[in-house]
């Protein structure tokens, strides 16, 4: 995996890059001007697949994280603790594009609206995810608490999803978009989500590779760090 | 009574016995609740206080700060001489002791707002009146998300450098989608007199059951002496 990742990362992130110059070029150049709001609807085509992004980042944790309990294995707390920073990245860029149009759509840059609120929540969480992991020693205690708190901001992912379709919200739910709108919304998806896959992928390369080689697994029975008490059958004692 | 519920009365007798004992959590957490009360009035004037949608959201973060004070302390206290050690070397599951945990906690905090909910009465002139039952309903069932919530992750981050205020940190980001729907609920209240329907009940009662069950479960993995 790491060979493979080594060998095309670099022609992964070119393609990446190309297929982002030709989103911008189809964005700036090939699409009609939306009619009410202008050229700053154009950030729409950044925005939604962000989003999206964000999601499948906050997943990436939540199904590490899982696999992190089931396992122990340091691998799931790499890739979660590298999917969190992507999600946060993506989340940053989702709220910021939103306020944007906000701006131009509603005449303010925030309102509490629910799918709005419950978005600024979601990368409250996974900010305060990175935040807590440095202050929690040892290194298989800080993965197990990570896990769980992993798994419950999990929660905010569906909350947000569902919030515009659920409550009251000035939030668009089904956007109609012109045909050449919508390709070019589609074509945008693509090096977004690659970008994604590929940030939590180089993360998480980066991560094992900076891991000291003789790090001891927690064993089934319980964390690293509990006392070790071994009964000796010879001396009838705990020794 | 059976085996289970004998456990799980004796860890909460403990539990209650230790806090009837040194007063310690209680008084502060009392005490922070109506400071957080009266700075909040202070800071928002006379003419804003009467407001019943921000009276609702003071009495809310009075509990927050005071909920995760008493989360922390508790757990701190099991944590003296070992103590959490022994009460985990007994031949009890880890489930009943989360729940023993969960009911003190939810106790105190109870106590806690008995407390703090007539001084935001007088001191934010708040009219519960006509819906003071279903406000108690809207905070009984916001305590139990919360605390489950909270007595789990005071006792996954016991013991690391996040003691001493930052588990408040923690625990509010994770904890606030329910606060939101439950502050909403309040909201809506007291500022249009629309009582909360089934469906806003019933998303309230889901958080409580999944906070339950995920905390529950996770428990036995988190804590460690």
């Amino acid at each position: 995996m790491n060979a493979l990742l080594q060998r095309y990362g670099p022609l992964f992130w070119m393609l990446t890059a190309a297929l982002f110059a030709v989103m911008v070029v189809r964005v700036f150049f090939f699409t009609p001007v939306e009619a009410t709001m202008g050229p700053v609807q154009k950030v729409f085509y950044l925005h939604l697949p962000a989003a999206i992004s964000t999601f499948l980042a906050c997943t990436v944790v939540f199904i590490a994280s899982i696999g992190y309990l089931w396992q122990r294995r340091q691998f799931w707390d790499d890739l979660a603790l590298a999917a969190a920073k992507v999600a946060v990245l993506l989340c940053s860029i989702v709220l910021i594009s939103g306020m944007v149009w906000a701006r131009e759509a509603w005449g303010t840059w925030w309102t509490w609206s629910p799918r709005l609120t419950f978005s600024l929540l979601l990368w409250l969480l996974y900010a305060v995810y990175l935040i807590i992991r440095p202050a929690i020693e040892p290194k298989q205690r800080r993965a197990l608490v990570a896990a769980v708190y992993g798994i419950i901001a999990f929660i905010d992912v569906p909350l947000v999803y569902l919030s515009v379709r659920l409550m009251v919200d000035v939030h668009p739910v089904d956007v109609q978009l012109a045909p050449a709108m919508r390709t070019t919304l589609w074509i945008s998806f693509v090096p977004v989500v690659l970008a994604c896959v590929g940030l939590i992928a180089m993360g998480t390369l980066a991560l094992r590779r900076s891991a000291p080689a003789s790090v001891p697994q927690a064993s089934a029975a319980g964390p690293a760090s509990w006392p070790q008490v071994s009964l000796s059958m010879k001396s009838g004692g705990v020794t | 009574m059976n085996a289970t519920a004998r456990q799980l009365a004796c860890l909460v007798f403990k539990d209650l016995r230790i806090e009837a004992r040194s007063r310690q959590t209680l008084g502060l957490m009392v005490m922070l609740g109506v400071l957080v009360v009266v700075v909040l009035a202070l800071g928002l004037g006379p003419q804003q206080v009467q407001s019943p949608a921000l009276a609702t959201s003071v009495l809310w973060v009075a509990c927050l700060f005071g909920g995760v004070l008493c989360f922390e302390k508790t757990m701190a206290i099991e944590r003296e001489d070992g103590a959490l050690a022994a009460v985990l070397l007994a031949p009890v599951d880890r489930g009943v002791l989360y729940l023993a945990k969960l009911i003190s906690n939810l106790l105190l905090m109870a106590v806690l707002a008995l407390v703090v909910m007539p001084v935001a009465v007088v001191l934010l002139q708040f009219d519960l009146g006509p819906h003071l039952g279903w406000f108690v309903a809207l905070m009984a069932l916001s305590f139990v998300g919360f605390a489950a919530l909270g007595t789990m992750l005071a006792a996954a981050t016991g013991g690391s450098r996040l003691q001493g205020g930052l588990l408040a940190i923690v625990v509010l980001p994770a904890c606030l989608p329910l606060i939101v729907t439950t502050t909403q609920l309040s909201v809506r209240m007291f500022a249009e007199g629309l009582a909360p329907t089934a469906s806003a009940l019933g998303v309230l009662i889901a958080f409580d059951a999944i906070f339950l069950v995920v905390c529950w479960l996770v428990f036995e993995l988190v804590v460690e002496p």
